[in-house]
Protein backbone atom coordinates (compact mmCIF):
# COMPACT_ATOMS: atom_id res chain seq x y z
CA UNK A 1 0.00 0.00 0.00
CA UNK A 2 1.36 3.21 -0.73
CA UNK A 3 1.65 5.33 2.39
CA UNK A 4 2.91 8.74 0.64
CA UNK A 5 2.90 9.78 -2.81
CA UNK A 6 4.32 13.20 -4.10
CA UNK A 7 2.53 14.74 -7.21
CA UNK A 8 4.55 16.73 -9.67
CA UNK A 9 5.85 19.16 -6.68
CA UNK A 10 7.12 22.71 -8.60
CA UNK A 11 8.25 25.42 -6.06
CA UNK A 12 9.88 28.41 -6.57
CA UNK A 13 12.55 30.64 -4.42
CA UNK A 14 13.09 34.44 -4.36
CA UNK A 15 16.34 34.88 -4.78
CA UNK A 16 17.50 38.11 -4.80
CA UNK A 17 14.31 39.36 -6.19
CA UNK A 18 14.81 37.01 -8.89
CA UNK A 19 12.22 33.64 -8.90
CA UNK A 20 14.41 30.32 -8.94
CA UNK A 21 13.31 26.79 -9.35
CA UNK A 22 14.16 24.78 -6.57
CA UNK A 23 11.83 22.02 -7.21
CA UNK A 24 11.19 20.98 -10.50
CA UNK A 25 8.34 18.52 -10.72
CA UNK A 26 8.87 15.50 -8.22
CA UNK A 27 7.14 12.61 -8.06
CA UNK A 28 7.66 10.30 -5.39
CA UNK A 29 5.76 7.62 -3.85
CA UNK A 30 6.48 5.63 -0.63
CA UNK A 31 5.11 2.70 0.61
CA UNK A 32 4.04 1.40 3.45
CA UNK A 33 6.57 0.23 5.82
CA UNK A 34 9.92 1.05 3.19
CA UNK A 35 12.67 3.37 4.54
CA UNK A 36 13.75 5.50 1.51
CA UNK A 37 16.47 7.97 1.44
CA UNK A 38 16.91 10.99 -0.70
CA UNK A 39 20.31 11.75 -1.12
CA UNK A 40 21.76 14.66 -3.37
CA UNK A 41 23.89 17.68 -2.87
CA UNK A 42 23.52 20.20 -0.59
CA UNK A 43 21.40 22.93 -1.26
CA UNK A 44 19.80 20.90 -4.21
CA UNK A 45 16.45 21.20 -2.20
CA UNK A 46 15.81 17.51 -0.50
CA UNK A 47 15.14 19.65 2.53
CA UNK A 48 12.65 21.39 0.90
CA UNK A 49 11.30 19.17 -0.55
CA UNK A 50 10.99 17.37 3.11
CA UNK A 51 9.47 20.54 4.93
CA UNK A 52 6.60 20.34 2.02
CA UNK A 53 5.71 16.69 2.59
CA UNK A 54 5.96 18.12 6.34
CA UNK A 55 3.43 20.25 5.47
CA UNK A 56 5.79 23.00 6.58
CA UNK A 57 6.15 24.98 3.60
CA UNK A 58 3.13 24.84 0.46
CA UNK A 59 4.58 23.97 -3.07
CA UNK A 60 3.76 26.34 -5.91
CA UNK A 61 2.38 23.70 -8.03
CA UNK A 62 1.60 19.58 -6.91
CA UNK A 63 0.00 17.92 -4.29
CA UNK A 64 1.07 15.66 -1.05
CA UNK A 65 -1.53 12.41 -0.51
CA UNK A 66 -0.98 10.69 2.47
CA UNK A 67 -3.02 7.26 2.60
CA UNK A 68 -4.39 8.58 -0.25
CA UNK A 69 -5.73 11.48 1.12
CA UNK A 70 -4.49 15.01 -0.03
CA UNK A 71 -2.78 17.29 2.63
CA UNK A 72 -1.81 21.08 3.06
CA UNK A 73 -1.29 21.48 7.04
CA UNK A 74 1.70 20.80 8.71
CA UNK A 75 0.53 17.43 11.65
CA UNK A 76 1.78 14.87 14.27
CA UNK A 77 1.26 12.38 11.27
CA UNK A 78 4.01 13.27 9.58
CA UNK A 79 6.68 13.97 12.93
CA UNK A 80 10.30 15.12 11.45
CA UNK A 81 13.65 15.04 13.28
CA UNK A 82 15.14 18.12 12.02
CA UNK A 83 18.92 18.44 11.40
CA UNK A 84 19.82 20.83 14.34
CA UNK A 85 17.38 18.99 16.92
CA UNK A 86 15.03 21.74 17.52
CA UNK A 87 14.65 20.55 20.82
CA UNK A 88 13.16 23.39 23.87
CA UNK A 89 15.34 23.96 25.88
CA UNK A 90 13.03 25.21 28.77
CA UNK A 91 11.82 21.86 29.12
CA UNK A 92 13.52 18.14 30.95
CA UNK A 93 13.78 15.74 28.10
CA UNK A 94 10.90 13.84 29.69
CA UNK A 95 8.93 17.06 28.63
CA UNK A 96 10.54 17.41 25.04
CA UNK A 97 9.41 14.11 24.34
CA UNK A 98 5.66 14.28 25.45
CA UNK A 99 5.43 18.08 23.89
CA UNK A 100 2.82 16.96 21.03
CA UNK A 101 1.36 14.52 22.99
CA UNK A 102 0.45 17.63 25.71
CA UNK A 103 -0.66 19.39 22.62
CA UNK A 104 -2.99 16.71 21.80
CA UNK A 105 -4.95 17.12 25.20
CA UNK A 106 -3.60 13.79 26.48
CA UNK A 107 -3.79 12.82 29.77
CA UNK A 108 -0.39 12.90 32.13
CA UNK A 109 -0.98 9.11 32.93
CA UNK A 110 -1.10 8.18 29.43
CA UNK A 111 1.54 11.00 28.37
CA UNK A 112 3.96 9.29 30.79
CA UNK A 113 3.35 5.57 29.72
CA UNK A 114 3.68 6.05 26.28
CA UNK A 115 6.94 8.48 26.74
CA UNK A 116 8.60 5.97 28.97
CA UNK A 117 8.52 3.50 26.01
CA UNK A 118 10.10 5.60 23.56
CA UNK A 119 12.63 6.92 26.54
CA UNK A 120 13.94 3.46 26.86
CA UNK A 121 13.75 2.34 23.38
CA UNK A 122 16.65 5.44 23.12
CA UNK A 123 17.98 4.95 26.09
CA UNK A 124 17.42 7.92 27.54
CA UNK A 125 15.49 6.96 30.78
CA UNK A 126 18.59 8.11 32.94
CA UNK A 127 18.05 11.68 31.24
CA UNK A 128 14.72 12.02 31.72
CA UNK A 129 14.99 14.89 34.11
CA UNK A 130 18.06 16.76 32.33
CA UNK A 131 18.02 19.51 30.46
CA UNK A 132 19.09 19.69 27.03
CA UNK A 133 21.96 22.08 27.09
CA UNK A 134 23.23 19.01 29.49
CA UNK A 135 23.29 16.57 27.01
CA UNK A 136 25.75 15.92 23.74
CA UNK A 137 24.93 16.51 20.43
CA UNK A 138 24.06 12.95 19.83
CA UNK A 139 22.30 12.43 22.81
CA UNK A 140 19.89 15.43 21.98
CA UNK A 141 19.24 13.70 18.72
CA UNK A 142 18.11 10.71 20.30
CA UNK A 143 15.37 12.68 21.81
CA UNK A 144 14.52 14.43 18.92
CA UNK A 145 13.74 10.79 17.37
CA UNK A 146 12.06 9.68 20.97
CA UNK A 147 9.64 13.04 20.34
CA UNK A 148 8.96 12.08 16.73
CA UNK A 149 8.10 8.51 17.64
CA UNK A 150 5.92 9.62 20.18
CA UNK A 151 3.15 10.50 18.11
CA UNK A 152 3.06 7.62 15.80
CA UNK A 153 3.39 8.83 12.93
CA UNK A 154 2.31 7.48 9.36
CA UNK A 155 5.12 8.39 8.49
CA UNK A 156 8.74 9.60 9.76
CA UNK A 157 10.69 12.39 8.34
CA UNK A 158 14.07 12.96 8.71
CA UNK A 159 16.16 16.05 7.61
CA UNK A 160 20.16 15.39 7.96
CA UNK A 161 19.55 14.17 11.97
CA UNK A 162 23.30 12.66 11.95
CA UNK A 163 24.87 15.35 9.92
CA UNK A 164 26.33 17.20 13.04
CA UNK A 165 27.54 14.13 14.85
CA UNK A 166 30.91 12.75 15.56
CA UNK A 167 31.54 9.52 13.00
CA UNK A 168 31.42 7.63 16.18
CA UNK A 169 28.29 8.46 17.43
CA UNK A 170 26.78 8.62 14.00
CA UNK A 171 27.74 5.23 13.71
CA UNK A 172 25.83 3.90 16.80
CA UNK A 173 23.30 5.81 15.59
CA UNK A 174 23.26 4.32 12.09
CA UNK A 175 23.06 1.01 13.77
CA UNK A 176 20.32 1.54 16.44
CA UNK A 177 17.78 3.56 13.32
CA UNK A 178 17.62 0.59 11.54
CA UNK A 179 16.65 -1.39 14.58
CA UNK A 180 14.15 0.70 15.74
CA UNK A 181 12.67 0.80 11.77
CA UNK A 182 12.44 -3.08 12.40
CA UNK A 183 11.07 -3.13 15.63
CA UNK A 184 8.29 -0.29 15.25
CA UNK A 185 7.47 -0.96 11.19
CA UNK A 186 7.75 2.92 10.68
CA UNK A 187 7.45 4.21 7.43
CA UNK A 188 10.78 6.79 6.97
CA UNK A 189 11.97 9.12 4.67
CA UNK A 190 15.55 10.37 5.36
CA UNK A 191 17.17 13.34 3.03
CA UNK A 192 21.00 13.16 3.57
CA UNK A 193 24.08 14.16 1.54
CA UNK A 194 25.87 11.47 2.99
CA UNK A 195 26.02 8.55 0.30
CA UNK A 196 27.29 6.10 2.68
CA UNK A 197 24.40 6.98 4.94
CA UNK A 198 22.11 6.80 2.29
CA UNK A 199 23.55 3.47 1.54
CA UNK A 200 23.20 2.07 5.16
CA UNK A 201 19.75 3.55 5.76
CA UNK A 202 17.75 3.20 2.75
CA UNK A 203 15.80 0.35 0.71
CA UNK A 204 15.49 2.88 -1.92
CA UNK A 205 18.14 5.62 -2.45
CA UNK A 206 16.43 8.69 -4.51
CA UNK A 207 19.34 10.29 -5.98
CA UNK A 208 18.14 14.06 -6.51
CA UNK A 209 19.37 16.12 -9.43
CA UNK A 210 20.64 19.97 -8.81
CA UNK A 211 18.94 23.27 -9.52
CA UNK A 212 16.30 22.71 -10.20
CA UNK A 213 15.84 19.69 -8.35
CA UNK A 214 14.63 16.49 -10.19
CA UNK A 215 14.38 12.67 -9.24
CA UNK A 216 17.89 11.44 -11.39
CA UNK A 217 18.00 7.96 -10.18
CA UNK A 218 16.46 5.24 -7.92
CA UNK A 219 18.60 2.69 -6.31
CA UNK A 220 16.79 -0.43 -4.87
CA UNK A 221 19.49 -1.49 -2.23
CA UNK A 222 18.49 -5.02 -1.28
CA UNK A 223 20.98 -5.98 1.56
CA UNK A 224 20.59 -7.53 4.82
CA UNK A 225 20.25 -5.84 7.76
CA UNK A 226 21.40 -3.76 10.01
CA UNK A 227 24.26 -2.86 7.67
CA UNK A 228 27.06 -1.37 9.21
CA UNK A 229 29.29 1.87 8.22
CA UNK A 230 32.11 -0.77 7.31
CA UNK A 231 30.54 -3.11 5.13
CA UNK A 232 32.46 -3.23 2.48
CA UNK A 233 29.55 -5.01 0.22
CA UNK A 234 28.11 -1.54 0.70
CA UNK A 235 31.03 0.13 -1.60
CA UNK A 236 29.69 -0.85 -5.30
CA UNK A 237 25.83 1.01 -4.14
CA UNK A 238 27.68 3.87 -3.05
CA UNK A 239 29.88 3.93 -6.22
CA UNK A 240 26.71 4.03 -8.15
CA UNK A 241 25.21 6.79 -6.25
CA UNK A 242 28.65 8.88 -6.51
CA UNK A 243 28.87 8.33 -10.02
CA UNK A 244 25.27 9.68 -10.54
CA UNK A 245 26.06 12.66 -8.12
CA UNK A 246 30.29 13.48 -9.58
CA UNK A 247 28.35 15.37 -12.43
CA UNK A 248 26.04 17.03 -10.32
CA UNK A 249 28.59 18.32 -7.62
CA UNK A 250 31.52 19.25 -10.82
CA UNK A 251 27.88 21.22 -12.35
CA UNK A 252 27.10 23.11 -9.04
CA UNK A 253 31.30 23.94 -8.24
CA UNK A 254 31.13 25.30 -12.17
CA UNK A 255 28.47 27.76 -11.46
CA UNK A 256 29.20 28.40 -8.18
CA UNK A 257 32.64 29.71 -9.82
CA UNK A 258 30.73 31.84 -12.74
CA UNK A 259 28.73 33.61 -10.12
CA UNK B 1 37.37 33.41 45.02
CA UNK B 2 34.10 34.60 45.89
CA UNK B 3 35.57 35.24 49.53
CA UNK B 4 37.94 37.23 47.82
CA UNK B 5 35.64 38.98 46.05
CA UNK B 6 33.48 40.03 48.92
CA UNK B 7 36.60 40.53 50.84
CA UNK B 8 37.48 43.64 48.28
CA UNK B 9 33.57 44.85 48.60
CA UNK B 10 33.74 45.04 52.58
CA UNK B 11 37.40 46.87 52.12
CA UNK B 12 35.80 49.48 50.00
CA UNK B 13 32.67 50.33 51.75
CA UNK B 14 34.79 50.13 55.02
CA UNK B 15 37.45 52.80 53.21
CA UNK B 16 34.39 54.87 52.14
CA UNK B 17 33.24 55.81 55.57
CA UNK B 18 36.52 56.07 57.05
CA UNK B 19 37.36 58.76 54.42
CA UNK B 20 33.71 60.23 55.00
CA UNK B 21 34.39 60.16 58.98
CA UNK B 22 37.83 61.90 58.52
CA UNK B 23 36.65 64.57 56.19
CA UNK B 24 33.30 65.42 58.78
CA UNK B 25 36.20 65.71 61.15
CA UNK B 26 37.78 68.38 59.16
CA UNK B 27 35.11 70.44 60.00
CA UNK B 28 35.21 71.89 56.25
CA UNK B 29 31.28 72.58 56.31
CA UNK B 30 28.45 72.68 58.71
CA UNK B 31 26.81 69.88 60.21
CA UNK B 32 23.85 70.57 58.37
CA UNK B 33 25.23 69.93 54.85
CA UNK B 34 27.36 67.79 55.90
CA UNK B 35 26.85 64.71 58.77
CA UNK B 36 28.92 62.18 60.24
CA UNK B 37 28.56 58.71 59.43
CA UNK B 38 27.52 58.04 62.94
CA UNK B 39 24.54 60.43 62.74
CA UNK B 40 23.61 58.65 59.33
CA UNK B 41 23.45 55.38 61.41
CA UNK B 42 21.72 56.59 64.16
CA UNK B 43 18.68 58.07 61.88
CA UNK B 44 18.29 54.72 60.68
CA UNK B 45 18.02 53.16 64.08
CA UNK B 46 15.63 55.57 65.07
CA UNK B 47 13.41 55.21 62.04
CA UNK B 48 13.70 51.18 62.25
CA UNK B 49 12.92 51.94 66.18
CA UNK B 50 9.80 53.74 65.79
CA UNK B 51 8.41 52.43 62.52
CA UNK B 52 8.52 55.28 60.25
CA UNK B 53 11.65 53.83 57.67
CA UNK B 54 9.70 50.35 58.20
CA UNK B 55 6.35 51.82 57.16
CA UNK B 56 7.64 54.29 54.11
CA UNK B 57 9.78 50.97 52.83
CA UNK B 58 6.40 48.81 53.08
CA UNK B 59 4.04 51.60 51.07
CA UNK B 60 7.13 52.20 48.60
CA UNK B 61 7.43 48.55 48.16
CA UNK B 62 3.83 48.05 48.09
CA UNK B 63 3.21 50.93 45.08
CA UNK B 64 6.35 49.11 43.25
CA UNK B 65 4.97 45.63 43.05
CA UNK B 66 1.68 46.42 42.03
CA UNK B 67 2.91 49.07 39.44
CA UNK B 68 5.37 46.33 38.39
CA UNK B 69 2.73 43.45 38.35
CA UNK B 70 0.25 45.62 36.22
CA UNK B 71 3.39 46.49 34.23
CA UNK B 72 4.36 42.54 33.31
CA UNK B 73 0.97 41.95 32.40
CA UNK B 74 0.40 44.21 30.32
CA UNK B 75 3.60 44.98 28.66
CA UNK B 76 3.60 41.08 27.80
CA UNK B 77 -0.05 41.33 26.41
CA UNK B 78 1.06 44.58 23.98
CA UNK B 79 4.11 42.84 23.60
CA UNK B 80 2.58 40.09 22.20
CA UNK B 81 -0.07 42.10 20.22
CA UNK B 82 2.61 43.94 18.54
CA UNK B 83 5.14 40.55 17.92
CA UNK B 84 1.83 38.86 15.92
CA UNK B 85 -0.04 41.69 14.65
CA UNK B 86 1.85 43.86 12.18
CA UNK B 87 -0.48 47.34 11.84
CA UNK B 88 -0.68 46.67 15.57
CA UNK B 89 3.12 47.16 15.48
CA UNK B 90 2.88 49.85 13.20
CA UNK B 91 0.76 51.54 15.05
CA UNK B 92 0.46 51.14 18.53
CA UNK B 93 4.45 50.02 18.28
CA UNK B 94 5.80 53.25 17.28
CA UNK B 95 3.72 55.01 20.06
CA UNK B 96 5.59 52.70 22.78
CA UNK B 97 8.76 53.60 21.44
CA UNK B 98 7.73 57.43 21.81
CA UNK B 99 6.20 56.57 25.16
CA UNK B 100 9.26 55.03 26.29
CA UNK B 101 11.09 57.88 25.61
CA UNK B 102 9.14 60.07 27.96
CA UNK B 103 11.02 60.53 31.72
CA UNK B 104 9.30 58.96 34.46
CA UNK B 105 8.55 62.36 36.72
CA UNK B 106 7.23 64.15 33.29
CA UNK B 107 3.87 61.54 33.99
CA UNK B 108 3.74 63.35 37.39
CA UNK B 109 2.30 66.50 36.38
CA UNK B 110 -0.46 64.28 34.53
CA UNK B 111 -1.61 61.74 37.37
CA UNK B 112 -2.40 64.42 40.00
CA UNK B 113 -4.21 66.00 37.59
CA UNK B 114 -5.89 62.97 37.06
CA UNK B 115 -5.45 60.92 40.54
CA UNK B 116 -4.86 63.90 42.91
CA UNK B 117 -3.02 62.76 45.99
CA UNK B 118 -3.52 58.75 45.82
CA UNK B 119 -1.85 55.78 45.78
CA UNK B 120 -3.73 55.20 42.49
CA UNK B 121 -1.66 58.42 41.15
CA UNK B 122 1.57 57.49 41.92
CA UNK B 123 0.60 53.38 41.11
CA UNK B 124 -0.10 55.29 37.68
CA UNK B 125 3.72 56.86 37.16
CA UNK B 126 5.24 53.90 38.17
CA UNK B 127 3.50 51.77 35.43
CA UNK B 128 3.94 54.31 32.63
CA UNK B 129 7.65 54.10 34.07
CA UNK B 130 8.32 50.92 33.60
CA UNK B 131 5.12 49.04 31.13
CA UNK B 132 6.90 50.07 27.86
CA UNK B 133 9.93 48.40 28.53
CA UNK B 134 8.54 45.42 29.46
CA UNK B 135 6.56 45.90 26.34
CA UNK B 136 9.67 46.04 23.67
CA UNK B 137 11.74 43.46 25.17
CA UNK B 138 8.59 41.30 25.05
CA UNK B 139 8.21 42.15 21.71
CA UNK B 140 11.59 41.58 20.72
CA UNK B 141 11.87 38.36 22.35
CA UNK B 142 8.69 37.06 20.64
CA UNK B 143 10.41 38.27 16.94
CA UNK B 144 13.71 36.35 17.66
CA UNK B 145 12.28 32.52 18.60
CA UNK B 146 14.25 30.77 16.38
CA UNK B 147 12.01 29.56 13.12
CA UNK B 148 13.09 25.77 14.08
CA UNK B 149 11.05 25.74 17.25
CA UNK B 150 8.20 27.47 15.67
CA UNK B 151 8.61 24.54 12.78
CA UNK B 152 9.02 21.83 15.35
CA UNK B 153 6.07 22.57 17.41
CA UNK B 154 4.04 23.43 14.40
CA UNK B 155 5.39 19.54 13.20
CA UNK B 156 3.76 18.27 16.25
CA UNK B 157 0.74 19.60 16.37
CA UNK B 158 0.74 22.92 17.63
CA UNK B 159 -0.98 25.91 16.17
CA UNK B 160 -2.54 29.26 17.01
CA UNK B 161 -2.37 30.05 20.90
CA UNK B 162 -0.78 26.97 21.91
CA UNK B 163 1.90 27.78 19.88
CA UNK B 164 1.73 31.52 21.57
CA UNK B 165 2.02 29.71 25.04
CA UNK B 166 3.45 26.74 25.23
CA UNK B 167 6.77 27.55 22.67
CA UNK B 168 6.70 31.73 21.65
CA UNK B 169 6.88 32.33 25.08
CA UNK B 170 9.17 29.85 26.67
CA UNK B 171 11.49 30.52 24.14
CA UNK B 172 11.04 34.45 24.50
CA UNK B 173 11.86 33.99 28.30
CA UNK B 174 15.31 35.67 28.56
CA UNK B 175 14.13 38.45 26.59
CA UNK B 176 11.29 38.96 28.86
CA UNK B 177 13.87 38.44 32.46
CA UNK B 178 15.40 41.52 30.90
CA UNK B 179 12.37 42.94 30.36
CA UNK B 180 11.46 42.82 33.74
CA UNK B 181 14.17 43.87 35.03
CA UNK B 182 14.81 46.80 33.10
CA UNK B 183 11.16 47.31 34.18
CA UNK B 184 11.75 47.10 37.50
CA UNK B 185 14.31 49.70 37.87
CA UNK B 186 12.68 52.18 36.14
CA UNK B 187 9.47 51.65 38.49
CA UNK B 188 11.70 52.00 41.45
CA UNK B 189 12.73 55.59 39.83
CA UNK B 190 9.42 55.88 38.90
CA UNK B 191 8.26 55.43 42.27
CA UNK B 192 10.43 57.29 44.69
CA UNK B 193 10.40 60.18 41.99
CA UNK B 194 6.49 59.95 42.10
CA UNK B 195 6.85 60.19 45.87
CA UNK B 196 8.83 63.04 45.91
CA UNK B 197 6.60 65.39 44.06
CA UNK B 198 3.32 63.72 45.38
CA UNK B 199 4.87 64.15 49.02
CA UNK B 200 2.63 61.62 49.96
CA UNK B 201 4.48 58.62 52.25
CA UNK B 202 6.66 56.42 51.38
CA UNK B 203 10.77 56.71 50.98
CA UNK B 204 10.03 59.56 48.76
CA UNK B 205 8.30 61.52 51.33
CA UNK B 206 10.71 60.76 53.67
CA UNK B 207 13.41 62.32 51.25
CA UNK B 208 11.50 65.21 50.87
CA UNK B 209 10.45 65.56 54.69
CA UNK B 210 13.90 65.64 55.46
CA UNK B 211 14.95 68.73 52.77
CA UNK B 212 11.86 70.45 54.63
CA UNK B 213 13.15 70.09 57.58
CA UNK B 214 16.97 70.86 56.90
CA UNK B 215 18.09 67.43 58.42
CA UNK B 216 20.44 65.91 56.07
CA UNK B 217 20.82 62.98 58.04
CA UNK B 218 17.46 61.91 57.40
CA UNK B 219 18.18 62.62 53.65
CA UNK B 220 21.26 60.56 53.06
CA UNK B 221 20.02 57.83 55.33
CA UNK B 222 16.51 57.47 52.91
CA UNK B 223 19.14 57.63 49.88
CA UNK B 224 21.26 54.53 51.54
CA UNK B 225 18.29 52.69 51.87
CA UNK B 226 16.96 53.42 48.11
CA UNK B 227 20.06 51.81 46.63
CA UNK B 228 20.27 49.03 49.64
CA UNK B 229 17.01 47.74 48.40
CA UNK B 230 18.22 48.45 44.52
CA UNK B 231 21.33 46.08 44.97
CA UNK B 232 19.14 43.50 47.23
CA UNK B 233 16.27 42.93 44.49
CA UNK B 234 18.99 43.11 41.61
CA UNK B 235 21.28 40.71 43.07
CA UNK B 236 18.85 38.45 44.78
CA UNK B 237 15.71 38.27 42.36
CA UNK B 238 17.10 39.12 39.03
CA UNK B 239 20.71 38.25 38.53
CA UNK B 240 19.47 34.38 40.23
CA UNK B 241 16.66 34.25 37.56
CA UNK B 242 18.93 35.32 35.08
CA UNK B 243 22.11 33.20 35.75
CA UNK B 244 19.79 30.09 35.73
CA UNK B 245 17.85 30.73 32.48
CA UNK B 246 21.12 31.72 30.85
CA UNK B 247 22.74 28.42 31.22
CA UNK B 248 19.32 26.35 30.35
CA UNK B 249 18.76 28.04 27.51
CA UNK B 250 22.13 27.83 26.40
CA UNK B 251 23.47 31.44 26.03
CA UNK B 252 26.03 31.34 29.04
Amino acid sequence: MTKLEAKNIVKHFDHNGNSVLALDGIDLKVEEGDFVCIVGPSGCGKSTFLNIVAGLEKPDTGEILLNGKSITTAGPDRTMVFQEGALFPWLKVIDNVEFGLKIAGIPKDERSQISQRYLDMMQLTKFANSYTYQLSTGMKQRVAIARALVMDPEILLMDEPFAALDAQTRDLLLVELQLIWERTKKTILFVTHSISESVILGNRVVVFKNRPAKIKKEITIDYRRPRLAEDENLVKYQQMILAELKTEVRAQMKREFEE
Amino acid sequence: MRGKIAAKKIAFYAGIIVVWQIVFSLNIWSVHIFPSPVQVAQDLAYGVADGSLIFAIATSMWRLVVGLIISIAGGITLGIFMARIESVNQTIGSLVLGLQSVPSVAWVPLALLWFGLTDAGIIFVTVASSLFAVTINTYSGMKNVPTSYIAAARNMGASGVQLITHVMLPAAFPYLISGFKQGWAFAWRGVIGAEIIFSFLGLGFLLNVGRELNDISQVIATMLVIMVIGILIDGLVFKKIERKVMSRWGLA
